[in-house]
C-alpha cells in the first residue's frame, strides 16, 4: 500500500555529481554538470562532492533525503557494476525504496576512456545525467522476494582447492558433495615431489588432508563421477551427477592381490605415463578412497561377456563386482565451489624442441613424477632412454607461456618449480650440471627470492634467452642447445644429457563444459573470471557459485589454498543467512493487453512463463525467472512490465541522450554481464575512444526490443550498437540468440526501406574485451562521419511512421 | 591438455605378466568361431586349413598377446583349445634372485 502511495508522488530527484578525487574531476568539469542537473525537471537538489561513496558523501544523500523530501536518487559517479549496492543502501537508510536510485557511470564510461577531450566529455556526462534523471523519475518501488538457500554446498573437483574448500565448509557444519573426475582426489598437488619455497614433501602435507576429507562426517565424497546437469538458481540447485562404476565395492582393503594377478596393463595416467598400472589399480599409494578400480576400456571383460575372472578368484573380501552399473545421483545444494582445477600445456607443439621424438626430452610434470620417491624410479634421477643418472641437465622455462606459440599469459608457478627441481638435483646429485634457460625469471612471493639466491649459489647455472632448438645426438641421445644469450649477446651451443620443458598451464580440459553447466564466463586466457577483479575475486556473476584454485587462474598451492578458504568463507556466509533477496527485475504481466499468443514463453529460456490459450491465463514463476528481460523485448502487445528496465523507462533514456545533436551520436545497449561490462572494463585500462558513444544499461541484450532501437532511429540519432555476450555464454542461458534475430530482422528492414544498415551494429564482447568495446566505438565513428543530413532524415521519417 | 602417454613406460621389462602357450587341436574343432569371436585381446583368426572334420581350425596371430585368461578354453564346445602358462629357464633364475 504505502510503496504504491510512493509512486504515485510527484518526483523529487537529488542530483549527486562525484569528482571521485581526480579521476572524474580530472576530465570533467563536475560543477558544471551539477549546474546543468539542477535545470532538469523533477530535480530538487544537485550538488558535487569530493567522493559520494565516503561516510560524508553518504550522510548528505540521507540528510537531503530527509530534509528535502526526496524521493528519487541519482549519483553520477563509476559503474553501477561498481558502487550500486552501496548507495541503494544509502537510500534505504534513509528510508527510501532502493528501486528508486539510478546511477550515471560518468567514470568507466567518460572520465577515464576520454582522457583528452574535456569538453565533450563533460557534454557527455552532462548528457548521461540527464538519462539517468529521466529514468529515475520514472523508477518505482518494489519489494524483493526471499529465496531460502539450502545448507549444503557442492564442491567441484578434488585438488587441494577443491579438498580445503570442502574441508572449511564442513568444519563450519555445512554438509558438502565434493565430486571428483578421476578415481582418487588430490589433483595435481599428489603428483608433485616437493613445492616450493619451503621445500615440504607435497603428498606428505597433502595426504593427511585427502584422508580428513574422505572421513569427514560432513562430505560425501563422489569420485568417478561427473556433473551433467545443473537447474536452479542461488540457494536452491538441483545437481545430477553421473557416478561411473568403480567394479570395487567398499570391502576393499587395498591389498593389491588383484592387481598382481590382472594380466593386462597400460600406462598409469598418475605417473605421466612412466610407470605401468593394471587393469585394477589405484592410482597412488595415499589415494582417497583407497578403493581399487578397474579401467573398463582395459579390463578383458566386456558387455555381458566375462572372459577373465583372476581379479576376482585374487580377492579374498569378494569386493569384486562386475554387475555395478553407472548410477545419476541427484542433488540439492544452496552453494558451489568450481575448483576444476587446470591442465598442463603440450609440449609437442613446439616441434624445435622435439618433445615425443627425443626420448631425453621430458617435461616438469613427468620430471616431478621421475624425482618422486614413489615415481617409476623410486626417486632416482635418471633419463628415459637408458635409465642413467645424467650428468648435465638443462631446463627450459615458458614453454607454452608467454609466448604467440603457445598461450600469452604467465603461468605463474614454472620458474620457482624450476628453481626448486634444481636444488632438488643439486641435494642429491651435487655433481650434476644445472643450466636454466629463461626469459625473466619471475621470484615474487614470500620466500622465492631465496630460494632463487640459493639455487645461483649452488652453481645451477641461469641463461637468458630460450633456445632456438634442440638437436639430438642419434648415438648417445644427448641433446644440442642451440639459441641467443641475450644478456652476453652471443650465441650458445650447450650439450646436456637430459632436457626438462617447463611446461605451461591452460585450463582444464572440460572447462567449456563447465562453463555451460554454471553460466560462467571467461577471460581472454580461458580461464574463468571472477565476478570483480579486486573486490569479489572467486564470486562468480552466477549468484551463489564461486571459484578456487587453478580454475581461475594458474597460481601455487598457497594461493589456491587461500583462494578455496576465501570461497568457503563466501558460500558460508550465504549459507549462515539462509536466504537471500532476489532483485525485483523480474516482470509482471498486464493482463487487459495480453493476447495470450505465447510469444513469451516461447523465448523464456528458464521457462519460466507458462501460457495457457485457450484458459487465458499467463503467469511467471519468480523464482525460477532471473530477469533478462526478453519476454519483454518479444511481447508485441506491451503485456508485460519488466520491472526496473521497463519500455518506458528506457523510451525516457533515448529521448533524453538524443535531444540534441542526435545524428551525431551513438546509442548503445549493453548487457550488464559481459558488454557493459566489457566498457567498464575499457576505462579502468583507460583505453581511449570517441566521446560521442551513450550506453543504456540493460541486463541481458535479450531485453533490447525491436521497438528501443526504431525509437532511437525515429529520434535522429546516427547509428546504434547491441552488445552482449559471446553466442554460447549469455547469461541468461541462450537469451541472446534472441538479440541476434531481432538485429536480423531489422537489417533486413533497414534494406527494405533503403536506410544503411550498417548504422545498426551488433557486438559481441566478453567482460575482458574492453578493448573489442572500444575498437567497435571506433569503427562506427568513422562510420557516421560519412553519415549525411539526408539519410538522417529519410531513416527518421522512416522509422517514425512505423 | 592432459599430458600425453607416448613413452613406453620406464618400468614395462619389470612387469612380469605369464608366458602364454595356446594349444590347438585342430582335429577336434568344429569351426563353430567362438574362440575367435570372444578371445578380448584378437589373438586368433580363422586358418585356411581343413581339418579332419571338415571345419576350418583357428590359428595364433600373436601368441604375446595372449593374457591367459582361458576363456577360450571354457567356451570350446569340443574341447579342442586349451592355454597353459609358459615356465622358462630365466624366469626361474630372476624369480630365485628375487
Amino acid at each position: 500500500m504505502v510503496i504504491e502511495e510512493k509512486a504515485k508522488e510527484e518526483p523529487r530527484i537529488g542530483v549527486y555529481v562525484c569528482h571521485c578525487g581526480l579521476n572524474i574531476a580530472g576530465t570533467i568539469d563536475c560543477e558544471e554538470v551539477t549546474k546543468f542537473a539542477a535545470t532538469l525537471p523533477h530535480v530538487v537538489v544537485a550538488k558535487d562532492n569530493r567522493y559520494t561513496c565516503s561516510d560524508q558523501g553518504q550522510e548528505v544523500i540521507k540528510n537531503d533525503i530527509k530534509e528535502n523530501n526526496l524521493n528519487r536518487v541519482v549519483v553520477a559517479s563509476c559503474s553501477p557494476r561498481l558502487h550500486e549496492p552501496t548507495f541503494r543502501k544509502t537510500c534505504e537508510d534513509a528510508g527510501l525504496n532502493k528501486y528508486l536510485f539510478e546511477m550515471a557511470n560518468i567514470r568507466e564510461h567518460c572520465s577515464w576512456v576520454h582522457l583528452h577531450e574535456k569538453e565533450t566529455a563533460t557534454e557527455k556526462a552532462k548528457d548521461l545525467v540527464k538519462a539517468a534523471v529521466a529514468k529515475v523519475a520514472l523508477l518505482e518501488p518494489a519489494i524483493e522476494t526471499e529465496v531460502p538457500i539450502l545448507r549444503k554446498a557442492l564442491v567441484i573437483g578434488g585438488g587441494v582447492a577443491g579438498i580445503q574448500a570442502a574441508l572449511d565448509l564442513a568444519d563450519t557444519g555445512y554438509k558438502v558433495y565434493l565430486v571428483e573426475k578421476q578415481p582418487s582426489i588430490g589433483g595435481r598437488m599428489a603428483q608433485i615431489d616437493k613445492t616450493f619455497p619451503t621445500m615440504d614433501c607435497s603428498i606428505c602435507i597433502l595426504a593427511p588432508k585427502m584422508s580428513d576429507a574422505g572421513h569427514h562426517p560432513n562430505i560425501e565424497l563422489l569420485t568417478n563421477s561427473e556433473v551433467q546437469e545443473v537447474k536452479g538458481y542461488i540457494g536452491n540447485f538441483k545437481i545430477k551427477v553421473l557416478r561411473k562404476p568403480r567394479y570395487v565395492t567398499d570391502d576393499c582393503s587395498a591389498c593389491n592381490e588383484c592387481s598382481e594377478d590382472c594380466p593386462v596393463t597400460a600406462p598409469n595416467e598418475f605417473d605421466a605415463g612412466l610407470a605401468t598400472r593394471k587393469a585394477i589399480y589405484t592410482p597412488f599409494a595415499q589415494a582417497v578412497p583407497s578403493t581399487y578400480i578397474i579401467d573398463h576400456d582395459l579390463c578383458l571383460n566386456k558387455e555381458n561377456v566375462m572372459a577373465c575372472d583372476k581379479c576376482i578368484q585374487a580377492c579374498e573380501r569378494q569386493a569384486i563386482n562386475f554387475d555395478m552399473k553407472a548410477e545419476t545421483v541427484e542433488l540439492e545444494v544452496g552453494t558451489i565451489i568450481v575448483a576444476t582445477g587446470a591442465d598442463i600445456y603440450d609440449a609437442s607443439a613446439y616441434l624445435n624442441y622435439g618433445y615425443t621424438r627425443y626420448p631425453n626430452v621430458i617435461t616438469s610434470l613427468e620430471f616431478e613424477r621421475l624425482i618422486n620417491a614413489g615415481g617409476p624410479s623410486g626417486g632416482s634421477l635418471i633419463r628415459p632412454n637408458d635409465l642413467e643418472v645424467p650428468k648435465s641437465v638443462a631446463f627450459i622455462q615458458c614453454v607454452g607461456s608467454r609466448s604467440e606459440k603457445g598461450n600469452l599469459y604467465c603461468s605463474n608457478v614454472c620458474c620457482m618449480n624450476t628453481i626448486k627441481d634444481s636444488l632438488l638435483i643439486k641435494e642429491h646429485w651435487p655433481d650434476v650440471k644445472i643450466y636454466v634457460f629463461y626469459l625473466d625469471i619471475r621470484a615474487f612471493g614470500k620466500g622465492f627470492e631465496d630460494l632463487y639466491r640459493r639455487a645461483k649459489e649452488e652453481g645451477v647455472i641461469f641463461v637468458r634467452g630460450l633456445p632456438a632448438e634442440i638437436i639430438e645426438d642419434s648415438k648417445t641421445h644427448n641433446l644440442w642447445l642451440i639459441g641467443e644469450n641475450t644478456l652476453q649477446k652471443e650465441i650458445y651451443k650447450v650439450n646436456v644429457d637430459m632436457v626438462i620443458l617447463s611446461v605451461g598451464i591452460e585450463p582444464c580440459i572440460d572447462s567449456d563444459i563447465i562453463q555451460r553447466l554454471f553460466t560462467l564466463s571467461k577471460t581472454s586466457d580461458g580461464f574463468f573470471m571472477e565476478a570483480h577483479p579486486k573486490l569479489k575475486p572467486v564470486d562468480t556473476p552466477t549468484g551463489g557459485v564461486f571459484l578456487a584454485g587453478c580454475a581461475e587462474s594458474p597460481k601455487d598451492i598457497k594461493d589456491s589454498v587461500t583462494q578455496a578458504s576465501a570461497s568457503a568463507a563466501r558460500a558460508g556466509i550465504l549459507m549462515g543467512q539462509g536466504k537471500v533477496t532476489v532483485e525485483a527485475i523480474t516482470p509482471k504481466t498486464i493482463p487487459e493487453n495480453c493476447q495470450f499468443c505465447g510469444l513469451c514463453a516461447q523465448v523464456c529460456p528458464y521457462n519460466a512463463i507458462v501460457v495457457d490459450k485457450e484458459k487465458k491465463i499467463v503467469e511467471i514463476i519468480e523464482a525460477a525467472c532471473a530477469g533478462c528481460g526478453t519476454c519483454g523485448a518479444e511481447c508485441p502487445f506491451e503485456a508485460l512490465h519488466m520491472r526496473h528496465f521497463t519500455n518506458a523507462q528506457i523510451h525516457a533514456q533515448i529521448d533524453a541522450l538524443t535531444e540534441m545533436n542526435a545524428d551525431k551520436k551513438i546509442i548503445a545497449f549493453c548487457c550488464n554481464w559481459c558488454a557493459y561490462a566489457g566498457a567498464d572494463f575499457a576505462g579502468v585500462s583507460r583505453m581511449q575512444y570517441p566521446p560521442n558513444v551513450r550506453i543504456i544499461r540493460t541486463m541481458c541484450s535479450g531485453r533490447v526490443s525491436q521497438k528501443f532501437i526504431e525509437h532511437a532511429f525515429a529520434k535522429g540519432v546516427g547509428a546504434v550498437l547491441v552488445a552482449g555476450c559471446h553466442p554460447g555464454d549469455c547469461h541468461y542461458i541462450n537469451a541472446n540468440h534472441q538479440t541476434q534475430k531481432r538485429v536480423e530482422r531489422l537489417w533486413k528492414k533497414m534494406e527494405r526501406i533503403g536506410v544503411n544498415k550498417e548504422r545498426l551494429q551488433l557486438l559481441w564482447a566478453s567482460a575482458a574485451e574492453g578493448e573489442r568495446v572500444a575498437s567497435k566505438v571506433r569503427e562506427m565513428q568513422t562510420n557516421l562521419k560519412k553519415l549525411t543530413l539526408d539519410e538522417v532524415e529519410k531513416s527518421k521519417a522512416a522509422f517514425s511512421r512505423s | 591438455m592432459p599430458q600425453k602417454l607416448w613413452r613406453k613406460p620406464l618400468d614395462a621389462e619389470k612387469i612380469k605378466l605369464p608366458k602364454p602357450e595356446i594349444h590347438i587341436i585342430s582335429d577336434l574343432c568344429k569351426g563353430c568361431g567362438f574362440c575367435i569371436e570372444f578371445c578380448p585381446k584378437r589373438v586368433l583368426e580363422k586358418s585356411d586349413k581343413l581339418n579332419k572334420r571338415g571345419a576350418f581350425p583357428p590359428e595364433v596371430v600373436d601368441e604375446s598377446e595372449c593374457a591367459l585368461c582361458s576363456f577360450c578354453t571354457a567356451i570350446c564346445p569340443e574341447f579342442a583349445i586349451f592355454t597353459i602358462e609358459k615356465k622358462d629357464k630365466e624366469d626361474n633364475q630372476d624369480g630365485e634372485k628375487e
